[in-house]
């Protein structure tokens, strides 16, 4: 196999003309899947039998959960890789993508209590599901904290790889405890191995709008990794480069 | 400077300082003490709620000792002697959260059967509230001190290091709270203390690791 790609991934320079590229694309295509997926869910899906309109809210909550999900466990590979392979651009993949993260738990909570409310008449209940993504908003915010505070690069780009890692291994164990604490929330929507159990005209839309809230995810942290990359490489000379060709 | 040594040394350092031991048991029983005050004084809450409340306590006060585990250390410079020793830092990271566990735990013990009944927890249930304490708190030390390594350089960690290790704890307080209800309603409790040593055994092979390499970052 081939590991040019792999091994160019830990050059800044070459990140950055890659993200200058690929980070538009992402954001713009996700914007437009997004919106697309949105506006098919709200406006033209059929309804639910039995929740009406409100479950409508599914092509804003699921895709967000799921995204929460997804970037932390990017984030405690990152973190695997910053320890092991001390590649720079990883530690900079997790400062760039924690706070993408926490909003996205942020927006999967949000949208959960308002539709908790109607279908099961209460804003919150402490079941398994909620309490773990509150769980996993708390670990975001924890990361946030950590990297924010320490002044030391090198020591915040240890530390948020080190609790990246023990958040990641964690996520399972809380995941699965509370679990068993608690359940009233329905199974997963979308499961990969097995066919999903609503219409198509229903779970193509959530297709769409949870690729595209990936894809605009994925964009908005390459601008987020690319801003941190020339701050981190301010002085070297393809930075200055870049600048002057820019003319900021 | 040999292993023996050095665990000899860390647990007459903290046997010589009694005061930080004594604050985290009495921080133990008065945390303890606000729930009657603040919620029921009733038996009919206090008795269903004595493991939740009791753990909640035992979480927050090991995680209070837990925080300044490093911190001396790394003031008077022993941490970079740590690095030079030879020895491997895991090592070491595990004897001293050894020590510390010993000489934390065993009062915390002692003081567990008297606070159980002030909060009306049926005698029969005490000894599972004790095993629960022995298995869980292992686990909460380990975890505790890749926080406290982590946030060893800064000023005022405590706080942050209350963000960030907490929800770590949440796992630990399930299955210990879960075991002593289970008991309660005289179901099998086995289970769930099975699953309190397993998380304490995945904390001992992967913390004293994690909590080395911060220290190596904090250090240098």
């Amino acid at each position: 196999m081939n590991w040019t790609w792999f091994h160019k991934l830990g050059s800044p320079k070459w990140f950055f003309q890659w993200a200058d590229r690929w980070g538009k694309v992402c954001f713009w295509f996700g914007t437009v899947l997004l919106i697309v997926g949105v506006i098919w869910g709200l406006g033209f899906a059929p309804q639910d039998y039995q929740q009406g309109n409100s479950f409508r809210i599914i092509y804003i909550h699921v895709p967000a959960a799921v995204l929460a999900q997804s970037c932390y466990l990017a984030m405690g590979i990152a973190g695997f890789v910053a320890l092991v392979w001390q590649m720079k651009l990883a530690p900079v993949f997790i400062k760039a993508v924690a706070p993408v993260g926490a909003v996205m738990a942020f927006i999967s909570l949000v949208s959960g209590a308002i539709w908790g409310k109607p279908t099961w008449g209460t804003w919150w209940v402490w079941d398994a599901r909620l309490t773990s993504v509150l769980v996993l908003f708390l670990l975001y915010m924890g990361v946030i904290a950590i990297q924010n505070t320490l002044d030391d690069l090198q020591l915040a780009d240890k530390a948020v790889a080190v609790i990246s890692i023990v958040g990641v291994i964690n996520l399972p164990i809380i995941k699965y405890s509370v679990e068993w604490w608690n359940t009233l929330h329905q199974p997963a929507t979308f499961k990969l191995t097995e066919k999903p159990a609503m219409p198509v005209e229903m779970w193509l839309p959530l297709l769409f709008s949870a690729l595209g809230l990936y894809l605009f995810a994925a964009g908005v942290s390459m601008w987020r990794m690319q801003n941190e990359v020339l701050v981190r490489e301010r002085r070297a000379n393809w930075v200055k480069e870049e600048v002057m060709k820019r003319g900021v | 400077m040999t292993l023996s040594s050095f665990f000899k040394a860390e647990l007459l350092t903290l046997f010589r300082r009694k005061q930080s031991i004594f604050n985290a048991l009495i921080f133990f029983v008065m945390v303890v003490t606000l729930f009657p005050l603040g919620v029921d004084p009733s038996p009919d809450f206090l008795a269903p709620a004595a493991g939740g409340i009791i753990w909640c306590a035992i979480a927050l006060a090991i995680l209070m000792s837990v925080e300044s585990l490093f911190k001396e250390d790394y003031n008077d410079g022993s941490l970079e002697q740590w690095l030079v020793s030879g020895h491997s830092v895991s090592v070491l990271v595990l004897l001293k959260v050894f020590a510390q566990w010993l000489m934390v735990v065993i009062p915390l013990v002692l003081a567990l059967p008297f606070l159980s009944k002030m909060l009306f927890l049926a005698s029969e249930l005490i000894p599972v509230m004790l095993v629960s304490v022995l298995v869980g708190s292992p686990a909460l030390f380990l975890i505790g001190a890749i926080g406290a390594a982590l946030t060893v350089s800064l000023r005022g960690g405590a706080v942050l290091m209350l963000l960030l290790i907490l929800p770590l704890y949440i796992p630990v307080i399930i299955f210990a709270t879960g075991a002593v209800r289970a008991a309660q309603l005289e179901m099998p409790f086995t289970g769930q203390l099975a699953i309190l040593g397993a998380i304490s055994l995945l904390a001992l092979a992967i913390s004293p690791l994690m909590a080395a390499i911060s220290i190596k970052a904090s250090v240098s």
